[in-house]
């Protein structure tokens, strides 16, 4: 049963920024945080409710001059939201593949990209899509905003580089011409294996694992024909749980990372 | 079959349709009443304690807090629950014997004061070395759960499963049953061949999408609101707690989120009762679905069964021992095992047999009834022994099935009914179905099973028909609407009976201050008993309703005949019931009341009432490196004499097979030391939609062999009895290899199909074909 709290709805970026603290957290979809707080693994004071803000939720494409043209996705987006885009049903066909197929319907309609990255739950299909395209995180702070490439914002298992006075604003995705493929095995609610492989214009090649391990482990190439997918298997690092046990999951590495490269090279489903 | 009625035979919408669509329909939490407090119950943390102390004065202190009630406060109450064996504790006494028992409940002005004032409650606990599985249960000089045995209940239908009075336990063996005929050993002995498999069938949580909830209210009468399947069984637990006369106990049953078995018998009606008893107001208590599974899940086991053919496959005898974790109490463990003894040999004929049952106590959540009902248990067992048989002796899985199968009106246990099905013909529809329509995927294999289960449960039924001034009708029956669509079926045959359109119909169901006794509503037994007590109460108000029309009219009783809505006589005078009503008590007012009851005696003298049948089958695809079973086909049979509404029959067996699916492919409640590990619907695996096989075939068999209204027989756990096996069935001839347990998660299967040696062709055998006696290798031939 989900205990008291408070709630807290800032209208603006800096109202938000004001109201959260160690014990005053972010809130959205709450898919995760609510879970948690039900299960008596969490108990905020208040939940800073981050859904009428409006400079956080948004997808545009941004001029980001040195940096390049990027794609800016609002933190409270959710994954309907983002798989629904056309920019990015456009530019990043395989991210609105992605955010079409997490969880259930409930969790897409509600839960949302910055919840789902700060949650840090190791079992995402976001996470190693977003690092496979080499995605960074806004954050903003009392001291001004960083940021952050998601493959160094994941610390652990529900662990970030965030501060608790942190907010994430916003998620920017280069955009380039890249092919890129994500596939996973699902076997409860979230999934198993992850497996998102990126290729650039150039043939240099990203290569990130999710789910398996505590967190995603992301490999670069100089060639997608160097990736040896017995080797990423003897390297990841399994979290046995109930939907297998360490040599199962390292197996299934080897299996995904197969597919997902036969897919992208085919475009045919393996 | 529907050529001669008007309302029997056609798929009508259900009358709760839009309000369970539009959320309108009102469940069991929606319900308040004044002056209400709530309450939430203090768990044990541990396996098996005793219980040293209790500090409940922090409790007490904190905000809205109403009252801390212990077993220590039940003073003058039957501190106890259980219709077979009232052995289970309303509130943990002296000790505790799983994790999530019942400690002590707090009640407050709110739900969340109520949980905050739980962590208030200090329990003192001495621990107890326990017993998690059935190994260590029945191990030499294990730790007993129960130190005694309890005295039986009072009802004779469970008399036979309830053992001696009140003495000390020597085991952990809550229950035993051996049936056993002819010679077996000797059978056994002079077999061409004898083949025994052992399997495991996992612990379950049946997951009703609504949680156990109840509201009570005690002023010297006790009315209680609940999810309960069977609201007067509820009734009678209740009545013995309080001491308090039937009438004085009211059980009510709004809309049910689900069954499934799982809310049959007594759940935490007595935790809400003894709240309100003790604070002086209405109580409601809502469990959590985590609260839910540690309040009854469902009994696992382990089941070896050897049997013995002659040369021409014919059965010479079967041998089987099964033992099931029953968990703290027994609840319905007992008839659940007693179920799973007399149906795990299958619907053949047997001629020498000796199947031994135990059903055992652990420090574990406690078992009760599922679907199925000990069938989907034994029937793994059963039915994969057959088809590992088959294999061995290069016979058809299909062909060995209709060499055995017991014949139309045959006798399948001694003195019981004669069979009222034609399976043989079943077989062959579900066959054709399933070869017709192979794919080319060499990953892939057919499997596919019967069952016959003794169906309806103890007939004692009863019903009434009231006929309004209007001409109207509302049928009352104690039956529980739990998603099942008894409200249609029943309104169907009140519809018929009387003449009467459907749509004036109304059935009014689950109250037992209201509604007439029904014993139960599990048994697949509402459509062929209680319609039965229904077109007796239709027939009783047409009787009443005749004499009034002969009173009216003058003319003597011969002269009147029952036409739709009404009645005519010979001259061709016709009159409606609202006529015959309003004629009758000379005034726009008043009504006939017609009831029906239905005992052991005429068409229901022989036990069962009626066989339910399960045929079912399915086609899977193995993705071999990952281990991932996809189902491609389902295939069922509804056996069920005549379809009241098809769609409803249909309905139910799509489900029924899909739940089916579920203990197959993915659910396993799975202990880790004393607590379960996935306790949670994200990590419990239940079939999602699109889990939901990808071609189905849902048959109807209608031949009007049953006993009920228009030789109907039941529906609704059939389909499921034999999803196991077939799944098992179809799951090794893909890889090449027989697991044995399920569910089939992809890590098994994955791992099984490593085992199949590389010299090994990995697939040989999708189904039989004539030539692949020793296609799969076996590790459990003896």
């Amino acid at each position: 049963m989900l205990p008291a709290f408070a709630l807290i709805r800032p209208r603006s970026l800096s109202e938000a920024l004001s109201a959260i603290s160690d014990d005053d957290v972010p809130y959205s979809g709450g898919t995760e945080l609510l879970l948690a707080m039900r299960a008596g693994l969490q108990r905020p004071r208040a939940l800073v409710d981050l859904k009428a803000v409006p400079e956080l939720r948004r997808i545009a494409l941004l001029d980001g001059g040195a940096e390049g043209t990027e794609l800016r996705i609002g933190a409270t987006t959710t994954h309907d939201e983002l798989a629904r885009d056309a920019v990015v049903r456009d530019s990043f066909p395989m991210l609105a593949r992605v955010a079409a197929g997490v969880g259930n319907a409930r969790v897409r309609a509600q839960g949302t990209v910055g919840g789902n990255l700060c949650f840090a739950e190791p079992r995402s299909d976001l996470v190693p899509a977003l690092a496979a395209l080499d995605a960074s995180v806004v954050l903003i702070g009392p001291g001004g905003s960083r940021r952050v490439p998601v493959a160094e914002f994941i610390l652990g298992m529900y662990w970030t580089v965030r501060e608790p006075d942190e907010l994430m604003v916003e998620v920017r995705v280069p955009v380039r011409p890249v092919r890129a493929h994500y596939v996973n095995l699902r076997i409860t609610e979230r999934p198993s294996v992850g497996v998102a492989i990126r290729v650039d214009a150039d043939g240099r090649c990203r290569l990130v694992i999710g789910s398996v391990g505590e967190q995603p482990l992301v490999l670069d190439y100089d060639g997608i024909h160097e990736v040896d997918p017995d080797a990423v298997s003897a390297a990841v690092e399994p979290v046995p749980d109930l939907t297998g046990a360490e040599d199962y999951k390292r197996h299934l590495v080897a299996v995904m990372i197969r597919r997902a490269m036969a897919e992208l090279e085919t475009g045919k489903k393996q | 079959m529907s050529g001669t009625r008007e309302t029997a035979g056609r798929s009508v919408q259900r009358p709760d349709f839009m309000a369970k669509l539009t959320g309108a329909a009102q469940y069991t939490v929606d319900i308040g009443m004044p002056g209400m407090a709530h309450a939430k119950i203090l768990r044990s943390d541990r396996a098996h304690a005793r219980i040293v102390s209790i500090d409940r004065t922090a409790a007490l202190d904190a905000p809205g807090v109403v009252g801390v009630i212990t077993a220590a406060d039940l003073g003058g109450l039957f501190p106890r629950f259980g219709h077979i064996v009232p052995d289970h504790s309303i509130l943990a006494e002296e000790k505790v014997r799983y994790y999530g028992e019942p400690v002590a409940i707090v009640v407050a002005q709110s739900a969340w004061a109520a949980a905050d004032a739980l962590e208030l409650v200090r329990v003192t606990y001495a621990d107890l070395p326990d017993v998690l599985d059935v190994a260590a249960a029945l191990a030499p000089h294990a730790p007993l759960v129960h130190e005694h045995t309890y005295g039986g209940t009072a009802d004779e239908s469970f008399r036979v499963l309830t053992g001696a009075e009140q003495e000390r336990a020597s085991s952990n063996l809550a229950h035993e049953v051996v049936l056993e005929w002819g010679d077996p050993d000797a059978a056994l002995a002079g077999a061409a061949t004898v083949h025994t498999t052992s399997v495991t069938f996992p612990m379950l949580y049946a997951y009703a999408m609504e949680p156990y909830n109840a509201v009570a209210s005690y002023t010297g009468d006790l009315h209680v609101i609940s999810t309960a399947q069977h609201p007067f069984m509820v009734r009678d637990d209740l009545a013995r707690v309080f001491g308090l006369p039937l009438s004085k106990v009211r059980v009510t049953s709004p809309f049910v989120g689900g069954g499934y078995g799982s809310k049959s018998y007594t759940k935490v009606e007595p935790l809400a009762a003894i709240a309100s008893w003790a604070v002086g107001r209405p109580v409601k208590l809502v469990l959590d679905v985590e609260e839910s599974i540690y309040t009854t899940r469902v009994d696992s086991a382990e089941v070896t069964m050897t049997t013995g053919v002659d040369s021409s496959g014919r059965i010479l005898a079967r041998v089987a021992d099964m033992v099931m974790d029953s968990g703290a109490y027994a609840d319905n463990s007992p008839l659940v095992l007693a179920k799973a003894v007399n149906r795990c040999f299958g619907p053949y004929r047997v001629p020498n047999l000796r199947v031994r049952g135990r059903s055992v106590y652990t420090n574990t959540s406690p078992a009760s009834s599922y679907r199925g009902f000990g069938a989907p248990q034994g029937n793994l067992a059963g039915e994969t022994n057959l088809d590992q048989i088959a294999e061995r002796i290069g016979m058809d899985p299909k062909e060995i099935r209709l060499r055995n199968v017991v014949g139309p009106g045959e006798e399948l246990l001694p003195g019981k009914r004669g069979l009222d099905a034609d399976l043989a013909a079943d077989l062959e529809m579900l066959v054709d179905s399933l070869r017709g329509a192979r794919s080319e995927d060499p990953h892939t294999g057919i499997g596919f099973g019967m069952s016959v289960s003794d169906a309806g449960a103890f007939p004692v039924s009863t019903a009434q028909v009231r006929v309004h001034v209007d001409g109207s009708v509302t049928a009352l029956s104690g039956s529980t609407e739990m998603g099942q669509g008894s409200r249609s079926v029943l309104g169907q045959i009140v519809a018929e009976e009387l003449g009467v359109e459907h749509s004036r119909v109304t059935v009014l169901q689950s109250d037992t201050g209201t509604t007439p006794y029904e014993r139960t509503t599990g048994a697949s037994r509402t459509t062929v008993l209680v319609g039965l007590a229904i077109q007796r109460a239709c027939a009783d108000a047409r009787a009443k309703l005749r004499e009034m029309a002969a009173e009216l009219l003058g003319t003597p009783i011969e002269a009147i005949t029952d036409v739709a809505g009404g009645v005519r006589t010979d001259e061709g005078k016709e009159l409606g019931f609202a006529d015959i009503v309003r004629g009758w008590f000379g005034s726009n007012a008043g009504e006939v009341t017609g009831v029906g009851l239905v005992r052991r005696d005429g068409v229901t003298q022989k036990m069962p009432p009626f066989w339910e049948v399960g045929v079912s089958g399915v086609e899977v695809r193995v993705d071999v490196e990952t281990g991932v079973v996809d189902v491609e086909q389902l295939v069922t049979v509804a056996d069920v004499g005549f379809a009241i509404n098809p769609a409803a029959v249909e309905a139910q067996d799509l489900g029924a097979a899909t739940q089916g699916l579920g203990a197959a492919l993915f659910e396993e409640l799975v202990y880790d030391g004393a607590q379960l590990a996935n306790a949670n619907v994200v990590d419990y695996r239940v079939p999602r939609m699109s889990d939901v096989p990808r071609r189905i075939d849902l048959m109807l068999a209608e031949r009007g062999d049953g006993i009920g209204p228009y030789g109907a027989k039941g529906s609704g756990e059939g389909a499921l009895n034999p999803i196991g096996a077939a799944t098992l069935a179809a799951v090794a001839r893909a890889v090449g290899r027989w697991p044995d347990r399920l569910p089939l998660t992809p890590e098994r299967v994955w791992r099984l199909s490593c085992e199949v040696a590389p010299s090994q062709p990995a697939h040989t055998a999708p189904d039989y074909d004539g030539s692949t006696a020793d296609a799969i290798s076996d590790g459990t031939q003896t």
